[in-house]
């Protein structure tokens, strides 16, 4: 899996490509932790790359809220496959972090 | 006995049980269809090898070992097949020392001998493993007739390699036809007759090991049917070999594939497998053509099991995630224990990755089949259907146990059961969407509850893990008036619409209308979400598994999706 991270507007967004499966969700979650440790408190999932999730996928973004729920963190997804979409909806998460249709509309709502 | 799970140590030289200077070298395989165990001995007399398997590779490496004893002392090599089937024998064809009549004598019961030596592809099991064949050559006709017709005196024969095996006849006071094969002075085979997994299947036992071939593994799922299988036949071999078992003698059960066995272990896995064989009486026979059936299902079934294990371990995750916001971290840590996540994980994505392999041409549809029901029989040992049930909605595990209920069911060579009788479908309809709109667990529950803090717990947890399904979309429902009767298996029904539902929940429908009534003879459910997302994949189309599971229940399911809008109908029409 390959994953990229970029800042804007205070904003890391970690973008991962392919299937978030059991190799490839500690790799996502080591990302995460990464940008988490360099002080970001912002932090915008970009799955327009990913096309399954599965469940050890699911745990690394619960694993995730847990760590940004002060005060003034930001922690998102956008861009979700119809399928992706589904099983998140499906397990209940969309009431734990907010999903946007595209980056843009993320950022903007973080401003 | 050496230490560890194993009786003898795989890839070991190591002496034979209860027969002085023989030593066996077991050659053990994880299970799979494509080579068996092997076991090779060598005695005073000769070099024994009891199945060369079905590798090439494997077969080079017994040759190797052979060769190297017969560079010390020039033992002639006898080559002892438990049946003919091509993963226990075919890769011998590719090593001339183990089939050359000047290097190796070929003994097979005499049944299987017409079958090998005219490379018969579907006895072989060639055919639905996708084998390549060729025919091979058999020495030795065990248990043979023409020797019981000489009264049963012994008969000596000296084959082209330079062995001398004297076969001696003897009384059924196992219950089985039985001889005896002896070479030299070196300890004696007994060979048993022990059809059932085939009509030529034999048991050996050389000291305290007795070989089984595949005697052990004929009852298990998409093994039981194959061609030449027979039931009546197995049960009888069982019960022989049981009580030959519990005799004394035999220390060690070698069996066609996977680990050895003690005595105790052998004899209890035949137990078992004996209640399975009698349960399985007017099974289908497992040619390529249920096979491939079976493996379609697995892929179709497969589909279906990843998402829900998926929502089922996230939904337990959300629980345990909200639970540990509520500073409850012991019922928090407890929940992980309902379900092993990262085993279903690794399950699901070895069976993707294998099914990959198998669409590009690796695998043949049997061993799809196969890893399905190795895949599904370990899914059933990864989740607590009953704790789970308790904690989140109990329609997905259920519907996950049915699931992979159905599979086992299929890959046993069973239709999977069908419940069709006359039910209303309002009827159905109007609980199916109550239970989806309702909360399984209401205020007045939870206020009850307050004064026991377990009781509470519990209530908590079932009130934060059964969410129901349309709390959040706008449902309407109009299922007209009057009885809407149909023959139509019910659960399977409540399955269905419960998918569906869950597809337009998912697919981000802001309402839903759910529609019943009569078009003709017909009976129409339309299930209708406006508002979705993107269509799901598969080309826009819902999973090849709902539609199957739409015949299983009675109907015909119809998809549209335009706009936003999908429709989901399904028609059930008179017979």
């Amino acid at each position: 899996m390959e994953i990229t991270t970029a800042e804007r507007q205070a904003v890391t967004i970690v973008s991962p490509a392919g299937r978030i499966d059991t190799v490839s969700a500690p790799i996502l979650e080591q990302a995460i932790n990464q940008a988490i440790e360099r002080g970001t408190r912002k932090i915008l999932l970009d799955f327009s790359a990913v096309s399954y999730i599965s469940s050890g996928g699911l745990r690394v973004l619960l694993a995730t809220a847990k760590k940004l729920k002060n005060p003034g963190d930001r922690y998102g997804l956008c861009c979700l496959s119809a399928d992706v979409h589904k099983i998140i909806r499906l397990a209940g998460f969309t009431s734990i972090f907010s999903i946007y249709p595209s980056e843009g509309e993320a950022l903007a709502g973080w401003q | 006995m050496p230490a560890g799970s194993e009786p003898l140590i795989p890839l070991q030289w190591q002496p034979v049980p209860g027969c002085g200077e023989a030593r066996i070298y077991p050659l053990i395989r994880k299970v799979d269809t494509v080579s068996s165990n092997s076991f090779l001995v060598q005695t005073s007399d000769a070099i024994i090898l009891i199945d060369p398997g079905g590798l090439p590779a494997q077969a080079a490496h017994l040759a190797s070992l052979i060769q190297a004893i017969q560079a010390e002392r020039a033992l002639p090599l006898v080559v002892m097949l438990t049946h003919g089937h091509v993963d226990h024998y075919v890769a011998a064809l590719s090593v001339p020392l183990l089939v050359d009549p000047c290097t190796a004598m070929v003994a097979l019961q005499e049944h299987g001998v017409e079958v090998v030596e005219s490379a018969d592809r579907r006895m072989t099991q060639a055919e639905v493993l996708g084998r390549e064949l060729a025919p091979m050559r058999i020495d030795l006709h065990l248990l043979a007739a023409s020797n019981a017709e000489g009264g049963g005196e012994p008969v000596r024969c000296r084959y082209a390699n330079g062995v001398t095996v004297t076969v001696v006849q003897k009384p059924m006071e196992s219950g089985l036809p039985q001889e005896e094969l002896i070479l030299g002075s070196g300890p004696r085979i007994e060979v048993y007759h022990t059809p059932g997994h085939s009509a030529d299947s034999c048991c050996f036992q050389i000291g305290g090991l007795f070989f089984t071939g595949d005697l052990l593994l004929a009852a298990s799922p998409g093994i039981a049917g194959i061609s030449g299988w027979d039931q009546e036949a197995l049960i009888r071999s069982l019960d022989k070999v049981r009580a030959l078992l519990s005799c004394g003698g035999i220390e060690v059960v070698c069996l066609g594939h996977g680990p050895m066995l003690s005595v105790k272990d052998g004899a209890r896995v035949l137990e078992a497998v004996q209640r399975d064989a009698r349960r399985l009486t007017g099974i289908a026979e497992l040619d390529p053509e249920r096979a491939r059936q079976t493996a379609a299902f697995a892929e179709d079934c497969m589909e279906q099991v990843h998402e829900l294990f998926t929502v089922m371990a996230g939904r337990l995750y959300y629980v345990s995630h909200m639970m540990e916001e509520l500073e409850e971290t012991d019922i928090a840590r407890g929940l992980h224990a309902l379900i092993r996540g990262d085993v279903i994980d690794d399950l699901l994505d070895g069976f993707d990755a294998f099914n990959r392999e198998y669409h590009s041409g690796g695998y043949v549809p049997l061993n799809l089949a196969l890893k399905g029901g190795q895949v599904v029989g370990k899914l059933q040992r990864s989740f607590n259907q009953d704790e789970l049930t308790q904690i989140i909605d109990p329609t997905l595990v259920q519907r996950a146990e049915r699931l992979l209920g159905d599979y086992i069911t299929m890959l046993r060579g069973f239709s999977p059961p069908r419940g069709i009788a006359v039910h209303d479908l309002r009827e159905l309809l109007e609980g199916c969407i109550r239970e989806h709109t309702v909360r399984s667990r209401s205020d007045d529950d939870v206020l009850a509850s307050t004064d026991d803090d377990v009781a509470f717990g519990r209530m908590l947890l079932a009130r934060i893990g059964m969410p129901p399904l349309l709390a959040d979309t706008a449902a309407t429902v109009d299922l007209g008036a009057g009885p809407l009767s149909v023959p139509v298996d019910k659960e399977r029904f409540l399955d269905l619409v419960t998918y569906l539902l869950e597809d337009l929940v998912g697919g981000g429908a802001a309402t839903i209308a759910v529609r019943a009534g009569r078009e003709g003879e017909a009976a129409l459910v339309t299930l209708l979400g406006d508002g979705c997302d993107e269509p799901l994949t598969c080309g826009g189309k819902p999973h090849r598994f709902l539609y199957s599971l739409c015949e299983r229940a009675g109907g015909n399911l119809h998809f549209t999706d335009r706009e936003g809008s999908r429709w989901y109908t399904i028609r059930f029409t008179p017979v």
